[in-house]
C-alpha cells in the first residue's frame, strides 16, 4: 500500500511542470550553466524511471536522498520532527480517550437527561469546531495573557498541551458518539442482565462488561482516525509553531522540495499504517471471536 | 436513540429548523454576494491600511440625534501607530440601495446597486464604510468576507458531487461483485480512508505550480477533494447495497427478468438514497475544511481572490491579531457556524439514519 501512494505521490510531483529549480531559472543572474550543474548534483538530469529508482532503493535501505533547501538528509530532518509530532498526537490521542471514556461511562451510569443532552452539545460543538479556528484562538489567548508571542522551533509545555488540546477535539467529538451508542446498546444486552443477576455493582457492570462489548467498534474508529490527527496536526504545528511533521510538509511543498514530500508521505503513511495495525491487533485480542478465519 | 426520538420530538425539529436557517442563510450569501458587498473585494485603498470599523452614528458630535444613521470620514492621524482619527465636520448618511461599483448578479443581470452604502452629493469620492475595517492594503474586510463565503461554499459542494459519484458507483460495483473483487475494491476504500488525507492533498498539491489562476485552482480543489474524498461514499454504498440484495422486492425485481443495471438504478438506489444524502452532507464540512485548510496554508486559492482560509493566514500579524482578534477571526466564525448549522439540521433530520 505503501508502495502504491509513494508511486502516485512520485509520479505526480515529477510529471507536472515546473521543479525546485523553476524560480531560479526565472533569475536572470542564474545562468544556464549554474542550471544544469544544479541539475546534476540534484539528480534531476536524470529520466523519471531511474529517479523514482534510485528513491526506492534508497528508501529500502533507509536513505531517503537529501533534501532540497535545507541540503541536509532528509532522515535527520524528518525523525526529529516526527518524534514531535508524535509527542504531541500521543497526548492529544490520550485526553480525548479520557474525555470520552469519562463521559461516556458517565452517562451510562447516570442515566440523566441533562446529562445526554450536554453530551450531545459536546459532541456537536467539537465536531463543528476547525482545528484552525481554535488554534487561533488559542493563539489569542496566549498573545492576550502570556504577553511572549511563541517563538518557532522553541519546544515548551504549554505549547504541547495548548496544541494537544486543540488537536483533540474533533476526536472527542467521534470518540464520544461512537462509545456512547455502544454503551447504550451494550447496556441492553443480555449478559449485562446477567452481570446485574449476579448482584454486580453497576459501576462493575459498566466498565467491566459493557465496555468491553462497546470497546471494539470504538478501536476501529479509533484506528482510522490516525490519518485525520497527523492532517490536523498539520494547521495546528503551523499556526502554534511547533516544529514537527505538518509544519515541515508545508514548508516542503512551498519550497518543491520533492524529496523532503516524499519523505513526509512516506513516514506519515507508515505511521498511521502501523497505527492501524496496532488497532486491529488489540480489536483481536479484546475480542476472540474474530480469531476464527470466518469473519465474513 | 430512539427513546430520544419519540419523546423530544419537537426540540428536535426546531434544531434542525435553525440548523437550515443557518445553512440558508449562507447560501443566500453566496449568491447575493455581490449585491451585499458594498464595494470591490480588489480595490485597494492607500488613504486607509488597516482602517479600524466604521462607527455608525445616530448621534453626532453636538449631541444632536438623527433618524438615519450616518458616519464620518475617517483619516489616518498616525501612521506609525495605524491610529484613525474620525473628522467631525462632514456627516455621511448611509443610503439603502447604492450605487457603486457594476457587477453583474447571476453572472448575466448587469447592475451597479448594492443593498447599503455611501452616498453624497458634494464628493466624488465619499468615504468608505467598512464594517470590518480593511486590511494591509485597504481592501474592505466586508466585501472579501461575502466573497470569500461565495467562493468556499460553491467549491465544496462541487467536490462533494463529484467525490459522491465516484463513490457511489465504486461502492455498487463492489457490492455485486464476486468476492475476490469486492474484497481487493474495499481493500483500496479502506486504504483510502485510513491514509493522513491532507498530507496527501499538500502532496498532490504540490506537483502543480503555487500561483494558479482563480479558476484552476477551484478547479484543482475539486478535483483533488473528489480524489481523497470518494472512499467513506464508497464503503458505505457497499454496505447499503449487499444488505439491499437479501430484501425480497429486489429478488422479486430480478426474478422477473429485470437487468441488474435497472434493478439497481430503480430498485437498489431509491431505498437507500436517504443515508446517502446523509453521508453527502456530512462530507460538506469536511470539504469545506479542507479547502480552508490549503487556502490558509498559501497553496489553495491565491490573492487578491479572497477565500476564508486565506483571509485567516493574515492573522499570521501579531501585532493585529492581539489588537483586533474578532474582525480577524471572522472568516473562522462563518466557518464555525456554518458547519455547525449543517451538522444541527442533518443530526435532527428524522430520517432514521443513525448519525455518529
Amino acid at each position: 500500500m505503501i508502495l502504491i501512494v509513494s508511486a502516485i505521490s512520485f509520479t505526480l510531483l515529477s510529471s507536472a511542470g515546473g521543479d525546485a529549480l523553476s524560480t531560479l531559472r526565472e533569475n536572470p543572474q542564474v545562468s544556464d550553466k549554474t542550471i544544469e550543474g544544479l541539475k546534476r548534483i540534484y539528480g534531476l538530469d536524470r529520466t523519471f524511471a531511474e529517479r523514482y529508482g534510485l528513491w526506492l532503493f534508497g528508501a529500502v535501505s533507509g536513505d531517503l536522498g537529501e533534501s532540497f533547501s535545507f541540503r541536509i538528509p532528509v532522515r535527520t530532518l524528518i525523525w526529529s520532527r516526527f518524534l514531535n509530532t508524535l509527542i504531541m498526537s500521543f497526548v492529544a490521542f490520550a485526553i480525548a480517550v479520557a474525555v470520552s471514556f469519562f463521559l461516556s461511562i458517565l452517562s451510562a451510569r447516570y442515566r440523566r437527561r441533562f446529562l445526554s443532552g450536554f453530551i450531545e452539545t459536546i459532541v456537536l460543538l467539537s465536531a463543528s469546531t476547525p482545528r484552525m479556528v481554535l488554534a487561533l484562538l488559542v493563539l489569542v489567548i496566549t498573545l492576550r495573557f502570556s504577553m511572549s508571542a511563541p517563538a518557532a522551533g522553541e519546544i515548551n509545555l504549554f505549547q504541547l498541551f495548548s496544541g494537544a488540546i486543540v488537536l483533540s477535539v474533533p476526536l472527542i467529538s467521534v470518540f464520544l458518539a461512537q462509545l456512547r451508542v455502544g454503551l447504550a446498546d451494550a447496556l441492553n444486552e443480555d449478559f449485562v442482565r446477567l452481570a446485574r443477576a449476579k448482584g454486580l455493582a453497576e459501576w462493575r457492570v459498566i466498565a467491566l462488561h459493557a465496555l468491553r462489548a462497546a470497546l471494539n467498534p470504538f478501536l476501529s474508529i479509533a484506528g482510522l482516525s490516525f490519518g485525520g490527527l497527523l492532517g490536523g496536526s498539520v494547521i495546528v504545528e503551523t499556526v502554534l509553531g511547533w516544529p514537527g511533521l505538518g509544519a515541515l510538509m508545508v514548508s516542503a511543498v512551498r519550497g518543491r522540495d520533492v524529496p523532503l514530500v516524499m519523505g513526509v508521505v512516506l513516514v506519515a503513511s507508515a505511521a498511521v499504517w502501523l497505527g492501524n495495525t496496532i488497532a486491529e491487533v488489540l480489536q483481536l485480542v479484546n475480542d476472540k471471536r474474530l480469531r476464527s478465519d470466518n469473519r465474513g | 436513540m430512539d427513546e430520544i426520538l419519540t419523546k423530544r420530538r419537537s426540540p428536535r425539529n426546531r434544531a434542525m429548523i435553525a440548523g437550515l436557517v443557518i445553512v440558508f442563510a449562507f447560501y443566500f450569501i453566496a449568491i447575493f454576494a455581490d449585491f451585499l458587498a458594498p464595494y470591490d473585494y480588489r480595490e485597494q485603498t492607500r488613504q486607509e491600511p488597516s482602517a479600524p470599523m466604521s462607527n455608525i452614528r445616530f448621534r453626532d458630535d453636538q449631541g444632536i440625534w438623527h433618524l438615519r444613521p450616518f458616519i464620518y470620514a475617517q483619516k489616518l492621524a498616525d501612521a506609525r501607530n495605524m491610529r484613525y482619527d474620525e473628522e467631525v465636520t462632514q456627516k455621511y448618511p448611509l443610503t439603502m440601495f447604492a450605487h457603486g461599483r457594476p457587477y453583474s448578479l447571476f453572472g448575466f443581470v448587469p447592475s451597479d446597486t448594492h443593498l447599503f452604502g455611501v452616498e453624497s452629493a458634494e464628493r466624488e469620492n465619499p468615504p468608505r464604510l467598512h464594517l470590518l475595517g480593511t486590511d494591509q492594503l485597504g481592501r474592505d474586510r466586508f466585501s472579501r468576507l461575502l466573497l470569500a463565503i461565495r467562493f468556499s461554499l460553491l467549491v465544496s459542494p462541487a467536490g462533494t458531487v463529484l467525490a459522491c459519484i465516484i463513490g457511489i458507483i465504486f461502492g455498487a460495483i463492489s457490492g455485486y461483485a464476486y468476492s475476490n473483487v469486492d474484497s481487493v475494491m474495499m481493500g483500496i476504500a479502506d486504504a483510502m480512508i485510513s491514509l493522513p488525507t491532507l498530507i496527501l492533498i499538500l502532496a498532490a498539491r504540490a506537483a502543480f505550480p503555487l500561483e494558479l489562476p482563480p479558476i484552476t485552482a477551484a478547479l484543482l480543489l475539486i478535483m483533488i477533494f473528489a480524489l481523497t474524498g470518494w472512499a467513506e461514499m464508497a464503503r458505505l454504498t457497499r454496505g447499503l447495497v449487499l444488505s439491499m440484495k437479501q430484501r425480497e422486492f429486489v429478488i422479486a425485481a430480478r426474478s422477473i427478468g429485470l437487468t441488474e443495471r435497472r434493478v439497481l438504478c430503480r430498485h437498489i438506489l431509491p431505498n437507500i438514497a436517504s443515508p446517502l444524502i446523509v453521508q453527502a452532507t456530512l462530507m460538506l464540512p469536511a470539504f469545506l475544511l479542507a479547502e480552508t485548510a490549503l487556502s490558509f496554508l498559501g497553496v489553495g486559492l491565491q490573492e487578491p481572490e479572497p477565500s476564508l482560509g486565506n483571509m485567516l493566514s493574515l492573522s499570521s500579524d501579531l501585532v493585529m491579531l492581539k489588537a483586533s482578534p474578532l474582525i480577524l477571526l471572522s472568516p473562522g466564525i462563518v466557518i464555525f457556524l456554518f458547519v455547525f448549522g449543517i451538522r444541527l439540521a442533518v443530526r435532527n433530520l428524522n430520517w432514521g439514519v443513525k448519525i455518529l
